[in-house]
This record gives structure tokens, C-alpha cells and sequence, in this order.
């Protein structure tokens, strides 16, 4: 473990860190540009160079390997004055087009031109050697001429994707990023390429002039596209979200995100939210205040006794799975969650990447809270027989199903949580509005069985509610309430119905989650630490 | 120091003399504006005050020559606003030069207040103030402003602009001190200096 200084304080690191890393575990930020803490090291910037003593020139400390007692010096007159010129450099041909560049407010150059140039440029704008703007690579948008060369998105296509689709064209202050004869880029993961641009080259087709982005504020969640369960921030502004962001965590998604889980914003403010309780009589549905929704249900599960079925969905949270699982509890209900297998995909990888094929962010969390317990086709064999007077539905999945129109017709009241607006819905009776996944506080537990949270971000449209919340009212109306009164309580419930989840709390979780402890002893597989 | 008590005698009869004197002063103002012409009001609105050419009043957006919007949607002017009262929605310019331009622009006058920072943050001189300082509408809606409506003010450059940047910017020599502090402070700036 080799000890050295920077900056004159000392710092033991692991063998093999560089010197970048070293100081930013120390706090130090050096400035950088082709660095990325999760691509190849390929020193082409110049710009994180720092002054080690008893060495003649300086270093590029991203690729400096911390050695035992080296001493290390990161703002001296030299690494300034050498800074001031890389800088330099990389602006002798840039635009200046900060008014309509997007990557505004986010923009390594703006950054680190304010914090160490401030210079006046000496080059006149028409001297500027100009290149390709505005070229269309399918979901991403190059501008050459804002370009800095640092490869980033050339070592993320041949390093991450593997499809090496960007290259560098022409030569010397005519070098330029491109592709061959200007295709798209097809992957799935080219959001990213917008992300690793430290500057306005590569900005992202869906987000472009949506917003500035020193408006937006950034909260961390979970992406519930599938059962990764990557990190990202939610971005948004009065209540709109206007993108998710991958959040780093070296242990889930490094710092990816897919383009379909980038794309999951867009259902949050679709105008096809359920914001109020419906009921249906014959074929007629009308609105109705959630509170009468919720009196009408309690009714008839009290009057339905034993033939009640609830099934749930991993599309909800450990919390709402728990007070689901809690009210079939209290009433003796039939139990179950796995429409269409979900189970069984958790941890099938589609692309070796990140896609995983359960498409369900929670589906692990309803395995560890024994929401699996009846059966779907038990339950399903039941409605047929007639043996199910009220059947409960945490998400819609079961109503999708090309035979749900049959089996349904011997259940004569179903209600369904629902979010979206959709014809599958028209088989229920009564449809409550829940609030979405940006909408509430709760945990997914992801394919690692690793438990982390989601934060609420925005507010939920109309009536809607989180879904444990409804529960929470259905069992009060059953002389049964929850002990919890908020996701963060619930949570404490359940950590004590899962063994493997104990010691967890939400300041316990943090913003990277926890990995559960396998004990394998209440009945369902464990699986091994990833 | 001893305290000084002043007696006042409530008592006391004023007489007509403040009377006499009251109705002496109406009468001096009444020859002073019917006669002598002199009356120190105006008949707003068919006359107004000239007010100084750094006026700070309701806003105007120009136009580039071909009659679209100088404004390339930057937002500077909605971020530095104070009062919050600017609203803009960005869109593509058919035409790929300036690539950005608003497809809304909206100032809710009855949030505005008139501070002129949107003109010293704009960087395209796209959005100026007129002298213009009285607006009615009957409903609140009529006085949040649209681009269409802003842009068509801009006939009023031609009787003379508001507070204007490139004229009247008091506190641009102030920003730049403020720049020179910092590269001092920072040890940056130019190692040589710039050319010409």
C-alpha cells in the first residue's frame, strides 16, 4: 500500500491507484477532460496535469501510479500556467456558442474556464477553422466544432458497446469525431455517449432545448425498467421531469444507463394517468372520490370474507408488496404475484450489458417478502370456479392476459391499482389511482438482491396515492390498520419479515443500497453475492 | 437638564382667519391654472411627461431583418429575473444557422418589477425596454405578454428605446472590475496579452 502526499496532506492508497484518484479521495479535484472513471486511461488532454517533486517535467496525474513517497503538488504557478494553455489550445477554434449549446451549465470547458483561464480569446471568429454541425446520428446530435478530442465516446463505443462506431477523421486541426458515412448510431445505450461528452459534441436528441439545465433538480431513484435496478437522478422542474441521468454505482451500472430506461420518464407526466377512482356499472364508468372508491371496496371485501384473491406486482415496492401481504394476512386471502413468470427471468441478462429480461425492477423484493404463495394459476382456477368473490389487483398484469376476459367473468367485483390508462382496465369494476414509481419513497430490490431506494421526485397527479398507502386505508376501514404511517416505517416492517434484510434501514441503504445477507433458511433459493 | 413643560390651550378660538386663509389659497391656484395657464398637473393620457431615455418600461423583443426573433432562447434573461416572471419555450429554427429560437416568449407584467436585468443579461440585445410605463387590461390574463405581442412593440425604437445596453449600461464597467478582481485573485487571465 504505498503512502504519498498531495498537496501536503498524506494518503495511504490501494496499489495501482493513480494520482487522480488518489486526490479525489482526498477531496482534491483535478481538472480533466478524457479522463472517466469507468473508460481506459488514455491521457490525451493535457489538462490534469500536477508537479511531482524530483520529476523534471510534469505529470499527467490520470496516469501517474501512486508510488510510495511521492509528493505530489496540484496547484503550483507551472501546473496553472500549464493549464492555462491546454486551455488555451482547446478553445483557439470553439464556437463560443454557449447561448444555444445544451450542454450549458454542465460543460467541462465552461467549468474550468472559469475556475482557470478567464482569458480573452486571440483568435477573431472568422479565423475559427470550422467543421460539421448539427449532424444526425439517430438519438444523438454531433457538433464537431465543439468538440475537444478527448476519445471518451471512442473508448465507450469499442469499451462498453463494443461497437466501435465513432472514429477520428482528417488530421491535425481539422480532426474531427465521425462515423462512417454518417450512420446512426443504433445500440441501445447511446444516451450515453451525450453523457461522457464533457462538451456540447454529442447531446442527446430527445433532450435537446428542452430545458437549461442549472433549472432542474436532481433527485436519486431507481430506473424501473427492469430488474438492474440502475442508479440515476431524477431531473426536473416544477413538478415536470425533463430527463433520468445514470447515477454512479461502480457495483450496478458504473455510470450507463439504457436508452428504454432513459426513456421510462416520459409514462410519469403521460396524459394517460389515472388520476381519479372510477367505478363501472354495465358498461358506463364514472368518476368518484377515492374516499367513497375505498368504502365501497372495504364493503365488499368484508362481505366476500375467505374468497378473496389479491395478487400483486413486482412493479410496486418492498413497501407496497408488505402492506399487501399484510392485508391477505388479516383477511385469509389467496396471494400471489408471478403473471407471466417474472421469477424465473431476474437475473437472465439480454444484451451483457445491462438489459436484463425480467422487466420488472422489483421482483426479487416480492420473492424475499413471500408475496409467491398461492399460485396465479390457482388463483386464476379459482375465478373460474367461482370460488373468488372480490379479486384485488396491485397492477394491472393480470387483466392483460388474452384469457382474463373468461376467467373474469365468474368474479363479480375486481379492482385494480392502476397508474396508466389502458383497455385492459375496462375488465374491472372499480380502478384506483396509484402514484408512480417518481412519485413515491420505497425500496426495489434489484437481481443482486441488493436493496436501494427510490425517492419521491414529483408530486402524484389528482387522487393518486402510493399503493401502500391505499392498502393502509383499506385496512383501516377493516378494523385492522397498518402500524406504519409512512414508506420509511414500513420499511422497518419489512426488514423484520425478511431475515436476510436485517440491520437495513433507509440511512443504512444510503444512496447506493445495500446488498442482502444470504441465509437461505425461509423456504425460496438464496442467491449468491454478486 | 430640567424637562421643559409646554401648556397648550385647547380652548382657544381659531376665528376666520384660517378660513379666509384656506379659501385664499384655492383661489390663488384657480387664477393660476384657468388664467395663467400654469397648473402644475398634466391631462394624462393625451399629454405625458417626457421620462429620461434609461426608462425602465414595458419590455420589447426585436427582430432580426427577416421579421423572426433576435432571441435565441438562452434563458439568461429567465434566470436572472427576480420576480420569476419570464417564460420561454425553445424550439429548432427551420433554417440551421442559428439552430435556436423561442417558440413561446411570455413576461407577466404583473409580476415584473421593471428592474431591467433581463436587458443586461441578454446577449443578442434581443430584449429591450421601451418608455412605455402605463398598460391597462381588464383581465390578468391580457398582461402576460407573448412574443408576438412583444415583438409587435417593437415600433416604438422608432419614438425612442427604454433602457438599452449597448447606450446605457451603468454597470458594465462594474462587471468587469469584478472579472479583473477574479483573475487576480485566481492568479489566471492572459499570459500575453491579447492581440490587437
Amino acid at each position: 500500500m504505498p503512502k504519498l502526499t498531495i498537496d501536503g496532506r498524506e494518503i495511504e492508497v490501494a496499489a495501482g491507484t493513480t494520482v487522480i484518484r488518489a486526490a479525489q479521495q482526498l477531496g482534491i479535484d483535478i481538472p480533466h477532460f478524457c479522463w472517466h472513471p469507468d473508460l481506459s486511461v488514455d491521457g490525451n488532454c493535457r489538462m490534469c496535469v500536477v508537479e511531482i517533486e524530483k520529476q523534471a517535467k510534469l505529470q499527467i496525474s490520470c496516469n501517474t501510479a501512486a508510488t510510495e513517497g511521492l509528493v505530489v503538488h496540484t496547484d503550483t504557478p507551472r501546473v496553472r500556467a500549464a493549464r492555462r494553455s491546454t486551455l488555451e489550445f482547446l478553445l483557439v477554434n470553439h464556437p463560443i456558442d454557449c447561448p444555444v449549446c445544451d450542454q450549458a451549465g454542465e460543460c467541462y470547458l465552461q467549468d474550468q474556464y472559469q475556475a482557470y483561464t478567464l482569458h480573452d480569446a486571440r483568435t477573431e471568429l472568422e479565423e475559427k477553422v470550422h467543421k460539421r454541425k448539427l449532424v444526425d446520428l439517430g438519438p444523438i446530435l454531433l457538433d464537431a466544432e465543439r468538440c475537444v478530442l478527448c476519445s471518451r465516446c471512442l473508448r465507450f463505443e469499442s469499451e462498453v458497446v463494443g461497437t466501435s462506431t465513432l472514429m477520428f477523421a482528417n488530421r491535425g486541426n481539422r480532426t474531427e469525431i465521425a462515423t462512417f458515412q454518417n450512420r446512426p448510431i443504433t445500440h441501445s445505450y447511446a444516451g450515453n455517449l451525450a453523457d461522457v461528452c464533457p462538451v456540447g459534441a454529442l447531446l442527446s436528441h430527445d433532450f435537446r432545448f428542452k430545458m437549461r439545465v442549472w433549472f432542474l433538480a436532481s433527485t436519486p431513484s431507481i430506473c424501473p425498467g427492469c430488474s438492474t435496478g440502475c442508479n440515476v437522478y431524477v431531473d426536473q422542474r416544477d413538478g415536470e421531469i425533463y430527463r433520468l441521468r445514470p447515477r454512479r454505482n461502480p457495483e450496478v451500472n458504473k455510470s450507463w444507463l439504457c436508452d428504454p430506461g432513459r426513456a421510462q420518464y416520459k409514462q410519469i407526466g403521460s396524459p394517460e394517468r389515472v388520476a381519479v377512482a372510477r367505478t363501472r356499472r354495465g358498461a358506463e364508468w364514472s368518476a368518484v372520490p377515492l374516499a367513497a372508491a375505498l368504502d365501497v371496496l372495504a364493503a365488499h371485501i368484508k362481505g366476500a370474507g375467505r374468497a378473496l384473491a389479491i395478487l400483486g406486482t413486482p412493479q410496486a415496492t418492498n413497501e407496497d408488496l408488505r402492506a399487501l401481504s399484510t392485508l391477505a394476512d388479516t383477511t385469509g386471502a389467496r396471494l400471489d404475484f408471478r403473471v407471466g413468470d417474472p421469477e424465473l427471468k431476474v437475473r437472465e441478462l439480454e444484451d451483457g450489458i445491462l438489459q436484463r429480461a425480467d422487466k420488472n425492477p422489483n421482483t426479487q423484493g416480492a420473492l424475499d417478502l413471500g408475496i409467491a404463495r398461492s399460485g396465479v394459476d390457482e388463483i386464476i382456477a379459482a375465478c373460474r370456479r367461482g370460488e373468488v368473490a372480490v379479486l384485488l389487483l396491485q397492477g394491472p398484469e393480470l387483466l392483460r392476459l388474452p384469457a382474463a376476459g373468461v376467467f373474469l367473468e365468474k368474479v363479480p367485483f375486481v379492482a385494480v391499482m392502476a397508474t396508466h390508462n389502458e383497455p385492459a382496465l375496462e375488465r374491472a369494476h372499480l380502478i384506483l389511482p396509484a402514484a408512480a414509481w417518481a412519485e413515491i419513497d420505497g425500496t426495489f430490490t434489484n437481481y443482486q438482491r441488493r436493496v436501494q431506494r427510490i425517492l419521491r421526485a414529483v408530486p402524484a397527479p389528482g387522487e393518486a396515492r402510493p399503493r401502500w398507502d391505499l392498502v393502509g386505508e383499506l385496512l383501516r376501514r377493516l378494523g385492522a390498520p397498518l402500524a406504519a404511517t409512512s414508506a420509511r416505517e414500513l420499511f422497518g416492517e419489512v426488514v423484520r419479515a425478511v431475515p436476510e434484510y436485517a440491520g437495513l434501514d433507509y440511512r443504512v441503504l444510503g444512496e447506493s443500497g445495500r446488498v442482502a445477507i444470504s441465509v437461505g433458511a425461509n423456504g425460496h433459493s438464496p442467491l449468491p453475492q454478486v | 437638564m430640567a424637562t421643559r413643560v409646554i401648556t397648550v390651550d385647547r380652548s382657544l378660538k381659531p376665528g376666520i382667519w384660517p378660513l379666509v386663509l384656506g379659501h385664499w389659497e384655492t383661489l390663488k391656484n384657480l387664477v393660476r391654472t384657468l388664467i395663467l395657464r400654469q397648473a402644475s398637473t398634466i391631462e394624462f393620457p393625451e399629454k405625458r411627461r417626457n421620462v429620461s431615455g434609461r426608462y425602465r418600461g414595458i419590455h420589447i423583443l426585436t427582430a432580426r431583418e427577416d421579421g423572426t426573433p433576435k432571441c435565441v432562447a438562452c434563458f439568461m434573461c429567465a434566470t436572472v429575473c427576480p420576480a420569476e416572471c419570464i417564460y420561454i419555450e425553445s424550439g429548432e429554427r427551420p433554417e440551421k444557422t442559428i439552430e435556436k429560437y423561442p417558440t413561446r416568449f411570455e413576461i407577466d407584467l404583473l409580476r415584473c418589477v421593471y428592474c431591467g436585468f433581463c436587458v443586461d443579461a441578454c446577449p443578442e440585445e434581443a430584449i429591450l425596454m421601451s418608455r412605455e410605463n402605463d398598460l391597462v387590461g381588464t383581465t390578468r390574463e391580457e398582461l402576460i405578454i407573448d412574443r408576438d405581442r412583444l415583438m409587435a412593440r417593437a415600433k416604438l425604437l422608432d419614438v425612442g428605446t427604454g433602457y438599452h445596453p449597448s447606450e446605457h449600461d451603468v454597470r458594465r464597467p462594474v462587471r468587469i472590475a469584478a472579472i479583473e478582481k477574479l483573475k487576480q485573485e485566481r492568479g489566471i487571465g492572459n499570459s500575453r496579452p491579447p492581440r490587437g
